[in-house]
């Protein structure tokens, strides 16, 4: 284990953790205002397909990210009719909504497979640039990775140091009290969704545009539910979502190193860890009040009439 | 006041359009896996605006229908491009020839599908691509002896299902004699999706041909289990330029985003697959095979044309034009250029074989005794390393 390969690990968790946590911060956003958004996964793909549409056609990577947390918004949108308006079981519109956004993706970007896109530009911050090229490509990172975890304090202020955050929490714990103290826990949802799917969108966006650099069809490969585990990872904390999100693709990147260094371990073995980890921190950190879920998750809010 | 009745007749009339919609774009199912059942719900007789003849079936009728299916895009400047490409260039040479094309055909459920809807349109040749359709393939060549299946890989026979392949080892070794050459760290990196026979063929063919210009070097191979997921092919080759290595390459569906990566790291880069590739590393690329089997499924459909056609378990290599090697990059010295063409001309003429014995496995188990050589049909099954390369076989 070289200072190289160490360093390496904690790089390749930097990047491909930006847009999990990203992802991540949006959904817990959303399961904060009561609503679990099993779709998430179509949300990213449709705003990566976005993304990397309209970066090609524009040939500006910055549009492109507009485009993205514009379409993660508006996925997200649909979502919200589904539950909110037509009352609709949170669940099974989800995974419809997942399913739609497979289709929709694949459509959008079907022109843009295997085109080469200009990414976001990287650079390193001032001392870590004069490194050899080895070591210094390692921290060159683009913007969306540097304001990742700044977005991450932003969320957490947003939902505990804020009134509209209190509403989201409130409407997320017992929406028919929110109603009573005065807030339209209707309105505070599509808020919340929309919200939500503006950070997936931006997730999906640095996913496409700032790390791959290329688009294929259901890219994301299973992001989407592996941030909807770590939101429940994190005890729906954003500033806890950095450390999941972190470790999460840490060991996705240290089981890559150790299949690299020629350890004796399996590979298919080694592919399973990072999702093992992840089931021993929901084990070990179980569920005390403090740690628990927002009481109304999951229910729909069938309003006063 | 209740919108219900309103919303369920919108519900009803938007499922009606999309099944409708579902109707008119048979021969090109792009949906994803998880929808099949649009497609499967229509039998297949009921589809009026089944097949596009609007590109004029001439005054006769197009000479042959061909069907080919994909287990990708086609533009994936990999794999699924390099096989599109070729079925396009038998209408290139054949003008009286149509072809109808599918892609995304997720490997076995929807092949027998897509298969049966080419041939109730009238195909008479089924051409398919990808690893997984070999089987939905050769049963449905027992059910419909009158069309011709070719698939490409494989290795099963029957009357009327015959395959064809292009001969990657010995490009593979050609390119590891410019990666050994290439490389100043003396460390490679292949980048693989799964531990399979022909997978660990083509790196150890790779790792052969650096071996035979520098003793010294040693080559890591990584799976990223998925024949296509990007971002895990992005963190594999992190991680094993991370571990040193310079030069990487690859077989995953599409060479794009390990490419694309290595160049932003400054690693050098060998492409396969499709020659495509070199588009994604404008400065660092070595070089690159790809298959261009163009003429020789042309060759095949012309002895389907004129009834001569024979089942035969076709491989072809680089000098019979199944495979192309790429322009080598702008930071590779005349001297290994003019190297590996030397090697080639060797390997042309039958003077060195890639897969001589004695090899040794990273075990130092003889896998391939003295005097002896590796035939093509093993080389599916192989489940061995060389030595002196990192990585798990299995």
């Amino acid at each position: 284990m070289t200072a190289l390969a160490i360093l390496g690990v904690l790089s390749s968790a930097l990047f491909s953790g930006a847009s999990l946590l990203y992802a991540t911060l949006g959904e817990t956003i959303n399961q904060r205002a009561g609503i679990v958004n099993l779709g998430l996964e179509g949300v990213l793909l449709i705003s990566g397909a976005t993304a990397v549409a309209v970066t090609s056609l524009t040939g500006n990577p910055y549009f492109g990210i507009l485009a993205a947390v514009l379409a993660g918004g508006l996925t997200n949108i649909i979502m919200a009719f589904l539950v909110v308006t037509r009352k609709g079981n949170q669940l099974a519109s989800g995974l419809a909504l997942m399913f739609f956004g497979f289709g929709v993706s694949a459509l959008i970007g079907r022109a843009f497979v295997g085109l080469r896109i200009d990414g976001l530009p990287r650079f390193a911050l001032p001392g870590l640039a004069n490194l050899p090229p080895r070591y210094s490509s390692l921290f060159q990172f683009d913007m969306l990775i540097y304001l990742a975890i700044p977005a991450a304090v932003f969320v957490w202020w947003l939902l505990f140091r804020t009134r509209w955050g209190l509403g989201v929490r409130a409407v997320g714990e017992n929406a028919d009290t929110a109603f009573a103290a005065g807030r339209n826990p209707n309105l505070v949802k599509y808020q919340a969704l929309f919200a939500g799917g503006l950070l997936a969108g931006l997730g999906a966006a640095h996913l496409t545009i700032a790390y791959v650099l290329n688009w294929s069809e259901f890219m994301t490969g299973g992001r989407g539910f592996i941030a909807i585990a770590l939101v429940i990872f994190s005890k729906w904390n954003p500033i806890r979502a950095i450390a999941g999100a972190l470790l999460f693709s840490g060991a996705v990147a240290f089981q890559l190193l150790l299949q690299a260094s020629g350890v004796e371990i399996s590979p298919f073995l080694l592919d399973t860890l990072p999702y093992l980890l992840t089931i021993l921190v929901l084990m070990l950190w179980g569920g005390s009040r403090k740690y628990a879920a927002p009481a109304s998750l999951g229910r729909v809010y069938m309003g006063t009439e | 006041m209740n919108k219900k009745p309103l919303y369920s007749v919108m519900g009803a009339l938007m499922v009606l359009a999309l099944l409708l919609a579902a109707c008119g774009t048979a021969e090109t199912p792009t949906e994803a896996p998880a929808e099949p059942t649009t497609t499967a719900q229509e039998p297949v007789q009921e589809e009026p605006t089944a097949v596009p003849p609007p590109e004029e079936p001439t005054e006769e009728g197009p000479c042959l229908i061909i069907g080919a299916l994909h287990g990708g895009p086609i533009n994936d400047a990999g794999y699924n491009q390099a096989m599109h490409e070729s079925v396009m260039a038998i209408a290139d040479n054949i003008d009286c020839v149509e072809i109808i094309e599918a892609e995304n055909v997720p490997e076995e459920a929807g092949a027998t599908t897509t298969i049966e809807n080419m041939i109730s349109e009238g195909a008479g040749m089924i051409i398919a691509t990808a690893f997984n359709h070999q089987y939905p393939a050769l049963e449905l060549a027992g059910k419909y002896p009158d069309v011709i299946f070719e698939h490409a890989g494989g290795w099963e026979m029957s009357g009327n299902f015959a395959n064809f392949f292009g001969e990657p080892p010995e490009a593979w070794y050609l390119m590891g004699v410019a990666a050994g050459n290439m490389t100043e760290t003396d460390k490679l990196g292949f980048v693989a999706a799964f531990p399979l026979g022909w997978t660990l063929t083509f790196a150890n063919a790779f790792h052969l041909g650096a071996l035979s210009v520098n003793p010294d070097v040693e080559t890591t191979v990584s799976y990223t289990f998925n024949w296509g997921d990007s971002a895990k092919e992005a963190d594999a080759t992190n991680a094993l330029i991370n571990q040193g290595a310079d030069v990487i390459t690859m077989h995953v569906d599409s060479p794009a985003t390990v490419i694309s990566t290595a160049e932003t790291r400054g690693a050098y880069s060998v492409g396969f697959q499709s020659l495509h590739a070199q588009e994604f590393a404008p400065e660092y690329w070595i070089s690159g095979t790809g298959y261009t089997l163009g003429d020789t499924l042309t060759w095949l459909t012309s002895t389907v044309l004129d009834g001569t056609w024979e089942p035969i378990f076709l491989r072809c290599g680089l000098w019979d034009g199944c495979m192309a090697m790429a322009p080598f990059g702008p930071r590779v010295p005349q001297e290994v250029q003019d190297e590996v063409m030397d090697v080639s001309a060797v390997l042309e003429a039958g003077d060195l074989v890639v897969f001589a014995g004695p090899i040794y496995d990273q075990d130092g188990n003889v896998v391939v005794a003295e005097g002896e050589v590796l035939t093509p049909d093993l080389m599916s099954s192989v489940d061995w390393l060389v030595q002196g390369m990192v990585g798990s076989s299995q």
